[in-house]
């Protein structure tokens, strides 16, 4: 298998025999890799998943490829800097990745230059911080959001 | 006879009327429309009661909300009950809907419904089994025949507050 240069790692995977690589990526080289890889039979675009290193200050985007003639998986790795989470999109090799880019837009807050369509995707009313980010509170976003409503006249128990 | 005493009587005949044929729109949410099958078919059969599932909102009579809401889903769900015709009953179905359940710090998901809309009967259960909600439209069919069945009065009663609360968690109606 064509590798371009990244130093590949297997993963274990219990029950499956297909083998699934690992690579880290540059920043600034991930796209012309994702090309490359297409060019060579990773034709699918399985995902696109978003880390959240809180302790490092980082977040790790993993795009999983699929090729149906080697019938390999690779996790193709990139770290970017948490504060300003940028990375170029990835929709004119794949359309499909608009819509992981929009989600990940949304959870996380990345940014992804060249997608034009970050608009409000899942959560509709949304005004807190992204809620995927390991440093949202989910529980006190809750109390202030939700149960903070007042109940309405008598709450009637059933019978 | 007065003009009291016949409204009195048209009322239970309307309720005597109305508790025999119930239809449920069919709005699922969640993971409770599962149990829904089982009741339908020939195994529980809640058409011996009268009861029905129906597709459009304005031919329904009771809305079951089947699970957790969330925010998107609950602007859904007021938009369609309001769109039923009176009378009209709310069954909460399982702990989402009651008091948040398995989604109890969700940051998206509403925790008790009856803060938004009127709800008439309750089932608990995480999920209830199709006994459970054979036996709360039975009691539903009680408390209308009693005429205890008044969510929907109450919600024309307290509109502004429902609305309110609403408008709490919703940032525009488009």
């Amino acid at each position: 298998m064509e590798t371009f240069g990244i130093d590949f790692k297997e993963l274990p995977v219990k029950g499956n025999t297909r083998k699934r690589l690992y690579g880290s990526v540059e920043l600034d080289r991930i796209k012309e890799h994702i090309r490359k890889f297409k060019e060579v039979g990773f034709n699918h675009l399985v995902a696109i998943s978003c880390i959240d290193w809180i302790d490092d200050g980082k977040f790790e985007v993993v795009y999983h490829l699929w090729s149906y003639e080697e019938l390999v998986d690779i996790f193709l790795s990139v770290m970017i800097d948490r504060d300003n989470p940028s990375l170029q999109s990835v929709k004119e090799l794949f359309p499909q990745a608009e819509t992981y880019e929009r989600e990940m837009h949304e959870m996380f807050g990345v940014y992804f230059d060249g997608n034009d369509r970050l608009t409000e995707f899942i959560l509709e009313d949304w005004d807190g911080p992204p809620p995927m980010r390991k440093d949202f509170d989910t529980k006190k976003y809750a109390e202030e959001r939700f149960y903070s409503v007042p109940p309405v006249g008598d709450v009637d128990e059933g019978v | 006879m007065s003009k009291e005493m016949s409204y009195r009587d048209w009322t239970e005949v309307e309720r005597l009327l109305s508790r025999r044929s119930l239809w449920i729109i069919h709005f699922c949410t969640g993971c409770g429309a599962m149990e829904m099958p089982a009741i339908m078919t020939s195994r529980y059969d809640m058409e011996r009661f009268g009861i029905m599932p129906m597709a459009t909102p304005r031919q329904a009579d009771i809305m079951l909300v089947t699970g957790y809401v969330a925010v998107k889903t609950l602007k859904r769900i007021v938009r369609v009950y309001e769109q039923m015709q009176d009378p009209k009953y709310v069954v909460a179905f399982g702990s989402c809907p009651i008091n948040g359940g398995l989604y109890w710090d969700s940051y998206n998901t509403i925790k008790q419904l009856d803060k938004y809309i009127p709800v008439d009967i309750y089932i608990a259960g995480c999920m209830p089994r199709p006994e459970a909600i054979m036996d709360a439209l039975l009691k539903l069919m009680d408390m209308i025949d009693r005429g205890e069945a008044d969510g929907w009065r109450r919600y024309k009663e307290q509109f502004e507050v429902y609305k309110a609360n609403q408008n709490r968690v919703f940032k525009r109606w488009d």
